[in-house]
């Protein structure tokens, strides 16, 4: 990823590629990183060793660690189209940790075994529930002036 | 995995991890020490995994087999893309990018401790 400042992006004018990206930013990159790696490691073992056990979790654990990859990537290239694709993903992350971590906590039976988003996060020093809100805070802040 | 060396990772990631947020506050990008010790910590990280590795070949077997290795693979990697990341644009955020990392690190090593335990 050493051209992400180099995207050719048409009209866009160069302010576009990279606010994102900039300052405060690539914090936010290195925190969803982690977690994208985090996250989609602990579902692939999951999945491969114990699906059986708890399907609906595991399967979940699998979509976060994906939400988190395509937050990751695209917050790092920061063009127009990734901005949007940031914000999609984004959503469904804050509505998944808010999901998962309500169900976790009503129906323990349902989730055996702890996912990233269980519990809110707590494994992860709610980490996943605050990351989604800085995220969103951040593609607010970085928003193209007049878009 | 030897656990002095476990915990010396630990401590060494600790100490990475208030580095970063000092230089942050301070408002400078991270120096040629702090950018050395960053390097040292990931040697030591890297000796650790090996040895971990080595004894995992050797037969031994920990609770959780694939998440172990998962977590010896993913503290490896993690201080050289920080590294990268953080010297890309220099500034307070690139000693925030280093402690994220560093971290992980110390929050992952502290994890294997933990599930470091024969199976069975």
């Amino acid at each position: 990823m050493t051209d992400v400042h180099a995207q050719p992006t048409g009209s866009t004018g160069p302010s576009s590629t990279g606010p994102t990206t900039s300052g405060a930013g690539r914090v936010l990159v290195a925190v969803y990183g982690i977690f994208a790696l985090a996250a989609t490691a602990r579902a692939s073992v999951q999945l491969l060793t114990r699906f059986d056990e708890a399907p609906l979790a595991y399967l979940l654990s699998a979509v976060a660690g994906l939400v988190y990859i395509i937050a990751t990537i695209t917050l790092a290239r920061g063009t127009r189209a990734s901005r949007r694709l940031a914000l999609v993903a984004i959503i469904i992350e804050l509505v998944g940790v808010v999901t998962v971590g309500t169900l976790s906590v009503l129906d323990p039976e349902a989730f055996p075994r702890a996912t990233v988003w269980s519990i809110y996060g707590i494994g992860y020093g709610f980490v996943p529930l605050v990351l989604p809100i800085l995220g969103l805070a951040w593609l607010w802040h970085t928003r193209p002036v007049n878009d | 995995m030897i656990d002095a060396l476990a915990y010396s990772v630990v401590a060494l990631a600790g100490v990475a991890v208030i580095w970063g947020i000092l230089t942050a506050i301070v408002n400078k990008p991270p120096g040629k020490a702090q950018l050395l010790y960053a390097a040292g910590l990931e040697a030591v990280t890297v000796v650790q995994s090996i040895i971990a590795a080595a004894k995992i070949i050797g037969g031994f077997r920990p609770v959780e087999l694939a998440t172990t290795i998962g977590y010896l693979i993913g503290i490896v990697i993690l201080i050289p893309i920080a590294w990268f990341w953080a010297n890309v644009e220099r500034n307070r955020f690139s000693g925030v990018v280093l402690a994220v990392a560093a971290l992980a690190v110390f929050a992952m090593t502290l994890r294997l401790l933990m599930l470091w335990t024969p199976a069975g």
